[in-house]
């Protein structure tokens, strides 16, 4: 453990907005499940539910804007794009490592640094949640938060049922991505490695 | 010749006699004609002065009364103010100035006693008086059937409520006014339907029944033989696909409304405080009666509409796009497609993490022998 360096990879801002939303979403996805399904489910009353999804959407809406804000006011968000020339390389590496390599006990080809936070994998699925699927949940959820305020927008897009179809996939995408998050987050140096250091920002490295 | 003056002299007498006993006899009455009544009564500036400079207007638009739903049954003035027996022009009015108030019970029997158990017939108690007319309006009264929800709860609740005050606990109160009629959860017991009726989406506007029945190249009678192809009396989900392809066939793009409206029974008059349900899952269920009965709604002119039902899987398809209740309607494909997603990201992990268990004295080899190559 000598030779174990601490780096600081993950600034507070970003450890704030991670937390909130990952709270958030575990409360989207039980009144979520709630609203869904109200003739199987008996978390909450129907009432209470909506309610509480609202008020935690919103709270999801605005620690988006703080991730925005930091993101792209100290222009860290080049992160998140993949450099085109070594993209396919690094994802079919990193790829090969999750499949193959990582049983055998093999390093992980990517090495963390603060500036090169995440594999090519990582950026690839990052970019499109963050980018597309994460502001694609708030639109259509805010649209149906108040159908009649929005509704010159939901008409645009095709009317309630498409707006609650683009809803309800991302909805039932999330749960699985909270899933598959959670687990390779556990693939750490420890099991618990990536979860300390998501708390204290700092990641170890070997 | 005797014979036939005495004939002559009898038919002209008995002539007489009816036009004298006609004249004489005040107690026999004619039919008081509705024209003779707009002879006064279609006068725009026809009034009567009331207490503190008020006016009471008593003109009465003949074009608009001969659409009336009593006009077209042949309902006269004097049906209704019966205790109108006879005119007297030779008086400033022709007739009583008081007037005995209108009994619509007379004829709506069922409605009149369903009214008794209503929350606005037990405002008299209050000192309140809600007549008939208070809601139905007076001379201009039509069919209501092919109303919308807006036209419904304009033409009546919202005259005296204003459902914005005490709907504040309601998730979407707007979009539950826009669609679903006051009397469906404020008169629980009564019947109620789930309206379709098709939108224009190029000519942005509703067609009525004479109009998509025009474009089906159809009439009333046809519409069924032409849309029920296995002639249960039912539109299901295949014979209402069947129909929109027909409508875009002929150029006509557009979506299917829907609207929760109620049966219009005597019953619909059950309005009582605390009656109202405020239990969300009581439509927010797929199992939800509210949903049970679907209507192909052909709306007439006239106020009416001719309907068929249509089977209630066609609420969870993408034809009927601007009608969905959270939970009540959806699109169960969408759950399939869910458990599959998160079946997924569960085997996934469950695989990965397997083989990762499996894989353990694969790793524990190589450590050992990196620590022996370090070791060397």
């Amino acid at each position: 453990m000598k030779e174990d360096k601490m780096m600081y990879v993950h600034p507070a801002p970003v450890r704030v907005w991670h937390w909130v939303n990952a709270i958030g979403f575990v409360f989207l996805i039980i009144t979520g499940l709630q609203i869904r399904f109200p003739e199987t489910l008996n978390f909450f009353s129907l009432e209470d539910a909506i309610s509480l999804h609202n008020y935690i959407g919103f709270v999801v809406i605005g620690i988006y804007g703080l991730w925005v804000s930091y993101y792209f006011g100290t222009m860290k968000i080049k992160i998140y794009f993949p450099n085109p020339k070594t993209f396919f390389p690094d994802a079919i590496r990193q790829a090969k490592y999750y499949g193959d390599g990582i049983f055998k006990g093999e390093p992980n080809p990517h090495v963390m640094t603060p500036d090169h936070k995440f594999n090519a994998m990582q950026q690839k699925a990052y970019l499109g949640l963050m980018f597309l699927f994460l502001p694609a949940q708030m639109i259509t959820g805010l649209f149906m938060w108040r159908v009649k305020r929005f509704e010159n927008y939901i008409e645009l897009l095709g009317g309630i049922k498409i707006v609650d179809t683009i809803h309800v996939l991302l909805f039932f995408f999330f749960c699985a991505f909270m899933l598959v998050h959670f687990y390779l987050a556990t693939l750490g140096h420890t099991p618990f490695a990536h979860f300390k250091a998501m708390f204290t920002g700092y990641e170890e490295h070997h | 010749m005797e014979k036939k003056n005495l004939k002559t002299i009898l038919v002209w007498g008995l002539c007489a006699l009816f036009v004298a006993c006609f004249w004489s006899c005040p107690s026999v009455s004619r039919a008081i004609e509705n024209s003779e009544c707009m002879d006064c009564h279609g006068d725009e500036s026809l009034e009567r002065a009331q207490s503190e400079g008020m006016s009471e207007g008593l003109h009465v638009d003949n074009n608009k009364f001969k659409f009336s739903v009593h006009n077209i049954n042949g309902i006269t003035c004097v049906d209704c103010h019966s205790d109108i027996e006879e005119l007297n022009f030779d008086n400033e009015v022709p007739h009583s100035v008081s007037l005995a108030a209108v009994n619509c019970d007379g004829c709506h029997e069922d409605a009149g006693k369903a009214y008794v158990d209503s929350v606005h017939k037990k405002a008299g108690g209050k000192g309140i008086t809600i007549p008939c007319y208070a809601c139905h309006g007076y001379h201009y009264v039509t069919y209501l059937e092919a109303n919308s929800v807006l036209e419904r709860e304009n033409g009546f609740c919202l005259k005296c409520h204003n459902p914005g005050n005490f709907h504040d606990w309601l998730p979407q109160k707007d979009a539950h006014f826009a669609f679903v009629e006051c009397t469906v959860c404020h008169a629980p017991e009564v019947p109620r339907y789930v309206a379709l009726r098709f939108y224009d989406l190029v000519n942005e506007k509703f067609l009525d029944g004479e109009d998509l029945l025009k474009a089906l190249n159809t009439d009333y009678k046809g519409f069924m033989p032409l849309v029920d192809s296995n002639k249960d009396g039912i539109i299901n989900l295949e014979e209402f696909e069947g129909i929109v392809l027909l409508l875009r066939q002929k150029d006509i793009i557009g979506t299917f409304h829907g609207e929760v409206v109620v049966d219009l029974v005597p019953e619909v008059h059950h309005v009582n405080r605390g009656g109202a349900s405020r239990e969300c899952e009581q439509c927010h269920n797929p199992n939800s009666p509210f949903f049970q009965e679907v209507l192909f709604c052909l709306n007439k002119e006239d106020g009416t509409r001719a309907h068929h039902k249509v089977e209630r899987k066609v609420l969870e398809s993408y034809y009927v796009n601007h009608f969905y209740a959270l939970g009540g309607t959806r699109i169960r494909l969408l759950d399939k497609i869910g458990i599959a997603l998160v079946v997924g990201g569960v085997s996934v992990v469950a695989g990965h993490l397997t083989m990762r268990i499996i894989t353990i004295p694969v790793r524990r080899r190589r450590k050992q022998k990196e620590k022996e190559m370090k070791g060397k």
